[in-house]
């Protein structure tokens, strides 16, 4: 018996290994590889690597655009976590516990850009954007209101940014929390309205902390993935442009390593974009270890 | 009266859901529309939904000005690619740690989660010098290697294997049968579902894949549609409305159509992402 057993745990991990060569050769290695590269000045094409130990971080660090692009990346977190996590939470509570009909088609439409490129996505609002000829800016100038260029304006250019960013994942973050909020006790909430408790209130005091695993994993991956997402628009439309105003770390990253072949400064900024997200990680680990209420 | 007024506000809602789910379908429409209209129409009806003389001009005009069918046919080959490859190890992968017991399991499962908390510029340089060292640059096979290792597949397999009750499994083993016939004659059978999703979802993503084709492939004969489509988006707009837009209509039109098809499956496998247990 015994024998079979330690038989079967080789098959296992035969299983497994597929997965984790790929893992391991575009994964693991290249994390660590990277982090080797932060403290060394090179450009991809030289011989020889000059090690110059912390003084990539300190440049990056030192530079008043790093402070500009930190400060847009935050500027993209938080934007993208109203429109990509707290409208999403508030319909799908309106959609569950309110709205009795057409969920299907809701779902199916709300998901439905989801699967388009960003590059598509980019491409169609460059043009129903377009501040001159495009139809938002025709029925604008009915209103009066003339559109900006926000290509070429400072915070505008990040709103429209996140927006397009939205288009793409907002339907996937919908599905998400749709089904942790869906799977709050019925009855618990039908006791609240028959007790007359308004609606918003049984949404902050019961579906909220009662959905609250599927809230904080989605609250993280809007981060997460919508700091790598923008990246797409910003490289298609602006470039980083006017004047670093829409770059954000994971731009900055690909621009000194493939524009300005810097690669040791392209991955000090990469480590600390991953120092982020390992932050983000742990925090979900500490939330759900302390015992988040988590459905099924 | 007070059911009247209760369907009045369920009216209500729907008004205002349909005005969501209307300025989500429109860009698509309005590409759509206008992929089939002349540049003169397209600038002085830019609102008008059916085109007034319809014609296939733009579509013409990029297969003469494009190697679209290489580039369509590079796309599909990389896609077709990375879908089978994953799908398969990601079968093996969940199948693995689903259903057997052995050391550091928990910790190698961990380790690949964790991954999706690496951000690809973490992995973009080290992976673009290998693809470089191995000859692979400019290639469609240089744009898919990096791909391959994604944890997403294992993760929605792991989650819909784990709801097989392990009863069904005991009894084949006690039966002395092996585990690649228990794999393909009872657990693929019973998550096949899951299995279609995840096959059409690592199509779609690989299909709209950026990142690595912009950094690997040079010439137009090896891009893929998300770069031929690059080619025509500038920040002012351009020139090329109606080609751009015929462009964006052939870029979509395959994660669209896999979609409308198999929405139900792909809905239901998100949905199930996010339960974890």
């Amino acid at each position: 018996m015994l024998k079979t057993e330690k038989k079967q745990a080789v098959l296992g991990y035969i299983f497994l290994i597929p997965s984790l060569v790929m893992f391991t050769v575009f994964m693991f290695y290249p994390m660590f590889y990277t982090l080797y590269l932060s403290f060394f000045k090179w450009n991809m094409i030289k011989p020889v690597k000059e090690f110059v130990g912390l003084a990539n971080y300190v440049s990056v660090l030192s530079d008043p655009n790093t402070w500009k692009i930190f400060g847009n990346t935050l500027l993209y977190i938080v934007i993208l976590l109203v429109f990509n996590f707290i409208v999403p939470y508030v319909l799908s509570f309106i959609l569950s516990n309110i709205v009795k009909k057409g969920h299907g088609f809701y779902k199916s439409a709300f998901f439905l850009p989801s699967v388009i490129s960003l590059v598509v996505g980019s491409m169609l609002y460059v043009w129903i954007l377009n501040p001159i000829s495009g139809p938002v800016a025709i029925i604008a100038k009915h209103f009066g209101i003339t559109m900006p260029f926000w290509s070429k304006t400072q915070g505008w250019v990040i709103a429209v940014l996140c927006i397009i960013t939205t288009w793409k994942s907002f339907g996937y973050n919908f599905i998400i929390i749709l089904a942790g909020v869906s799977g709050v006790s019925q009855e618990v909430i039908e006791a609240a309205r028959l007790d007359n408790i308004p609606m918003w209130k049984i949404f902050k005091d019961i579906v909220l902390p009662m959905s609250s695993a599927t809230g904080i994993y989605v609250f993280i991956t809007t981060i997460v993935q919508g700091m790598q997402y923008v990246f797409t628009p910003i490289k298609v439309i602006t470039q980083g442009g006017p004047n670093y105003a829409s770059s954000n770390m994971i731009y900055m990253s690909y621009h000194e390593a493939f524009t300005l072949y810097s690669t040791g400064t392209s991955s000090a900024v990469s480590v600390m974009t991953m120092a982020l997200f390992i932050i983000l990680l742990i925090l979900e680990f500490k939330f759900v270890e302390k015992g988040v209420y988590y459905e099924n | 009266m007070k059911i009247k007024q209760k369907s009045d506000r369920q009216i209500g809602w729907h008004i205002f859901l349909i005005i969501i789910v209307y300025l989500m379908l429109i860009p698509i429409v309005f590409a759509l529309s206008n992929s089939f209209k002349t540049t003169q129409d397209a600038y002085n009806t830019v609102f008008e939904i059916i085109p007034r003389n319809p014609t296939l001009e733009n579509y013409i005009h990029v297969f003469q000005k494009l190697p679209f069918a290489k580039i369509t046919l590079n796309t599909f080959l990389i896609a077709a690619t990375v879908t089978i490859f994953k799908t398969l190890t990601s079968i093996f992968a969940a199948y693995s740690l689903v259903y057997f017991d052995y050391k550091g399991k928990a910790f190698l499962y961990f380790m690949m989660l964790s991954t999706m908390f690496i951000p690809f510029t973490v992995t973009m340089i080290p992976n673009y010098l290998l693809i470089s060292q191995i000859g692979l640059r400019d290639n469609i096979w240089g744009v898919a290697l990096p791909q391959l290792a994604d944890v997403l597949g294992i993760f929605l397999l792991r989650q819909s294997m784990r709801g097989i009750p392990k009863s069904l499994i005991e009894v084949a083993k006690l039966d002395k049968i092996g585990h690649m016939k228990i794999m393909r004659d009872i657990i693929l059978p019973l998550v096949r579902p899951s299995v279609i999703s995840t096959g059409i979802i690592f199509f779609i993503n690989s299909w709209n894949e950026y990142v690595w084709p912009v950094l690997i492939l040079k010439t137009k004969e090896n891009y893929t549609l998300s770069l031929a489509l690059q080619m025509y988006i500038s920040s002012e707009g351009g020139t090329d409305f109606t080609i751009a837009m015929a462009v964006s209509v052939m870029t979509m039109i395959i994660p669209l159509t896999l979609y409308i098809i198999f929405q139900r499956y792909i809905i239901n496998t998100f949905a199930m992402s996010g339960i974890k247990g």
